[in-house]
């Protein structure tokens, strides 16, 4: 028997309002054969999206599901899942929205390490906007508010999520969805905060002026920039410069998880427990 | 049995929450309303509740909705430069009808301010704190009291009208210290009214589908009823639209919803008002003082009277035209540049009511008010 | 799990109500199963065909990698799939060259 996707997606909103070829597709498929594959009843699970293309993945799954304001995505999660600590609650958040306008929460979901599968869609430009310079965004590539070359720096996303304490750090593309499909499978097993650092195609607007206008070509450049993380590791620092790492770059199992230690609290409360003190945590300072 | 007790306002505020039912409290310091968040992270996990301090203001409020869309009864607390932070997802709340009490501890300011002063300086962004079209429902306690029975108050008619209930302290009222008659605690337990919720098919489910003049109908996540939720305009379902019709009847029935049903809203209370002949209005810790000059004003033979609102929004418009047509001498009093005085000109139709105003973080003394009245009549 | 019914002997098909055109199925193909025939009344003027399904191998790349749920790959139990020949990579990069529209044109 073939997959049967209808089950899952909101059939009154098919087809997707993405471009032609938008990996977000590709990712909300992969998601999808996931949650099927762990028997996870969609009653149990709250998608809460940020403002852009990947905003609208929310309204195509047939879950529980939220459309926040721009950069907000980890502080509805963390509202709702404290209040319903056993349902899985995942974020799905731009490039943008996760590391611009959200970093604060995103900074701080990850330091949590509360129960949140983060999925953020990264094809390093504002899209729904029409192509304004987001923190990935390649150096010296145009963008409508850099025509002439863009300036601003970088930052990688996942090295941002393993410093500030999430738990599963992982980045995949759009290009192996096998991977990806595996990936949003251990992050949803996960007990803490999983980072997911997803590269997808944007051809219709970083694409287009930056010499990669059709599907094929910007995911065949997301291919050139990304490498399987031991082969990564095994370059020298010139070699490394440009490249990508995907696969788990992170994996903790033991550190503590935000909705447990919150309900050692309410036990402390609750007379069922002495107070909570260092001795209670491996890392304290 | 009513209960007597020595707290302060926001002790009580806090203690009102988790006696109405409050399960979530997202938040984040702020001077003068931090003790909110003190009190309430005792008591929520005691009764098996959240409280999360957030990164910032808007992490706090996003939290407490996130919980309310979840089906929690949900509070944030905060003050002046808080409710400007908050402003854009005040707006998500009201537009995607979630229902969340927020407490507002007035300080001096525009922005920064006077920290640890009072004010009432924010009445007039409770009205409208979040761009676009929207009805604000607003609460303002007058005492020690009033901050708990307000905020039980907030809590049922956030559930019944499906929105966000602002509840007005100021830096006087959280941080005064004294007794507080409380009503009995099964009778707060037995007067919740919980929002409504669907039980029927879930093909028949239809959370924003509802009649013009009525709030949309949220069940609780995780339940078997799916829908969406969204800032963005949205049909029956809560999915994103551009329909002409519907939008133009979304934002005429979130005004509606709350128009329509007025008479559930308005509360007021009238001092000495029946052999009055100067009109004295006022509100918050203010009226505590207007009270007092009126009771020293009637020692030297000056009838004075009281009306206070204390649902400031939406505002009593009709009592308020009422009174502008019976009385001919109308003083307003407010720790702000005449913030309400703008609506009460408007309901009363007439450019004449006086002023009493400040805006230097300190409060009014019942001499100030005396003078102003020998003043101006 | 999630299931559905393969058409009658059918190795791979397609929603052509779905397909926005983007090529990627085409891409993915390792087997020149698929290609782009010239249709002007759709979306970019194209649209996806299952031009040679007796050449599919089963290999669920195209239904994987396709954004719109626009195509479809029978389980293993339902079909029996070919093996993957010399020629049958040809025609696929063959069609490749081509900008992934149809040899037959």
């Amino acid at each position: 028997m073939a997959f049967n996707y209808d089950e899952y997606l909101r059939l009154e909103k098919m087809p997707t309002l993405w471009c032609w070829g938008c990996g977000d597709g590709v990712i909300l498929k992969a998601f999808i054969r996931a949650i099927d594959k762990l028997g996870i009843k969609k009653d149990d699970v709250c998608v809460v999206s940020g403002i852009g293309c990947s905003g609208r993945f929310s309204s195509y799954v047939d879950f529980n599901t939220v459309h926040t304001t721009h950069g907000r995505t980890v502080a509805y999660a963390t509202g709702i899942k404290l209040a319903n600590p056993d349902k899985y609650v995942v974020c799905v958040a731009g490039d943008g929205d996760a590391l611009a306008i959200g970093g604060n929460h995103t900074i701080h979901g990850c330091r949590r390490n509360i129960d949140i599968t983060m999925i953020v869609i990264n094809n390093f430009i504002y899209g729904l906007t029409n192509s304004q310079t987001s923190p990935t965004t390649p150096r010296g590539y145009w963008s409508v508010t850099m025509k002439q070359g863009n300036i601003d720096p970088t930052f990688d996303g996942c090295e941002l999520a393993i410093a500030a304490g999430a738990s599963f750090v992982a980045r995949e593309k759009v290009t192996e969805p096998k991977k990806l499909e595996k990936v949003f499978v251990k992050a949803l097993q996960h007990k803490g905060f999983a980072y997911l650092d997803i590269l997808s195609n944007c051809h219709i607007n970083l694409g287009r002026k930056n010499k990669m206008a059709s599907a094929m070509e910007n995911l065949d450049w997301i291919d050139e920039i990304t490498m399987p993380k031991k082969k990564y590791d095994a370059l020298s620092d010139e070699e490394k410069v440009n490249i990508l790492p995907t696969g788990i770059l992170k994996e903790d199992t033991e550190a503590e998880e935000y909705c447990d230690m919150y309900g050692k609290l309410q036990e402390v409360y609750q007379g069922k427990r002495d107070k909570i003190t260092p001795a209670d945590f491996k890392k304290v300072i | 049995m009513a209960r007597e007790v020595i707290s302060s306002g926001n002790d009580l505020a806090a203690m009102a929450a988790v006696d109405a039912g409050c399960m979530f409290f997202g938040g984040y310091p702020i001077t003068p309303s931090s003790e909110v968040m003190h009190t309430i992270s005792d008591l929520l996990p005691k009764v098996g509740g959240t409280c999360i301090q957030m990164e910032d203001e808007i992490g706090g409020i996003c939290a407490a909705i996130g919980a309310a869309m979840s089906g929690v009864r949900s509070m944030t607390a905060t003050s002046g430069p808080g409710m400007s932070l908050k402003a854009e997802n005040l707006g998500l709340a009201q537009m995607a009808e979630v229902p969340l009490v927020v407490v507002d501890v007035m300080r001096g300011g525009p922005s920064t301010g006077l920290p640890t002063r009072v004010s009432q300086g924010d009445v007039a962004q409770a009205k409208n704190p979040s761009h676009g079209d929207y009805k604000s429902i607003t609460l303002c306690a007058g005492d020690l009291t009033e901050c708990y029975t307000e905020t039980v108050r907030a809590f049922n008619l956030a559930d019944r009208f499906m929105q966000p209930v602002i509840v007005l302290l100021d830096e006087t009222i959280g941080h005064m210290h004294g007794k507080a008659v409380l009503p009995d605690l099964e009778e707060v337990k037995a007067g919740i009214k919980p929002r409504k919720t669907f039980d029927g098919p879930v093909e028949e489910y239809r959370p924003y589908g509802v009649a013009q003049d009525e709030p949309a109908v949220l069940n609780p996540m995780f339940k078997g009823y799916r829908y969406h939720f969204t800032g963005l305009h949205h049909d029956a379902m809560g999915f994103p639209t551009e329909e002409i019709e519907t939008c133009r009847k979304l934002i005429d029935r979130l005004f509606r919803k709350v128009d329509e049903h007025r008479d559930e809203l308005e509360y007021n209370e009238e001092y000495k008002l029946d052999d009055a002949d100067i009109l004295l209005i006022g509100y918050g810790s203010a009226s505590l003082a207007i009270k007092e000059a009126i009771n020293r004003l009637r020692d030297e033979g000056i009838k004075a009277g009281m009306f206070r609102p204390i649902t400031l929004w939406p505002s009593p418009e009709e009592r308020l035209f009422e009174l502008g047509q019976k009385f001919d001498k109308v003083l307003s009093v407010e720790l702000n540049q005449g913030q309400y005085l703008e609506e009460i000109q408007r309901a009363m139709g007439r450019k004449d009511i006086q002023k009493l105003t400040k805006t230097n973080g300190r409060p009014f003394s019942p001499q100030d008010i005396i003078d102003k009245v020998k003043e101006v009549f | 799990m999630s299931l559905m019914k393969a058409p009658e002997n059918t190795p791979v098909w397609t929603d052509e109500s779905r397909c926005k055109a983007c090529d990627i199925c085409v891409a993915v193909c390792p087997a020149g199963v698929l290609a782009m025939r010239y249709e002007p009344h759709s979306v970019l003027g194209a649209m996806i065909t299952v031009e040679a399904p007796e050449l599919c191998i089963g290999c669920n790349d195209c239904e994987l990698a396709c954004p719109d749920f626009a195509i479809f790959v029978a389980d293993r139990k339902e079909y029996k799939f070919a093996k993957l020949t010399d020629a049958a990579k040809e025609r696929a990069e063959a069609i490749k060259n081509n900008k992934y529209m149809t040899l037959s044109a």
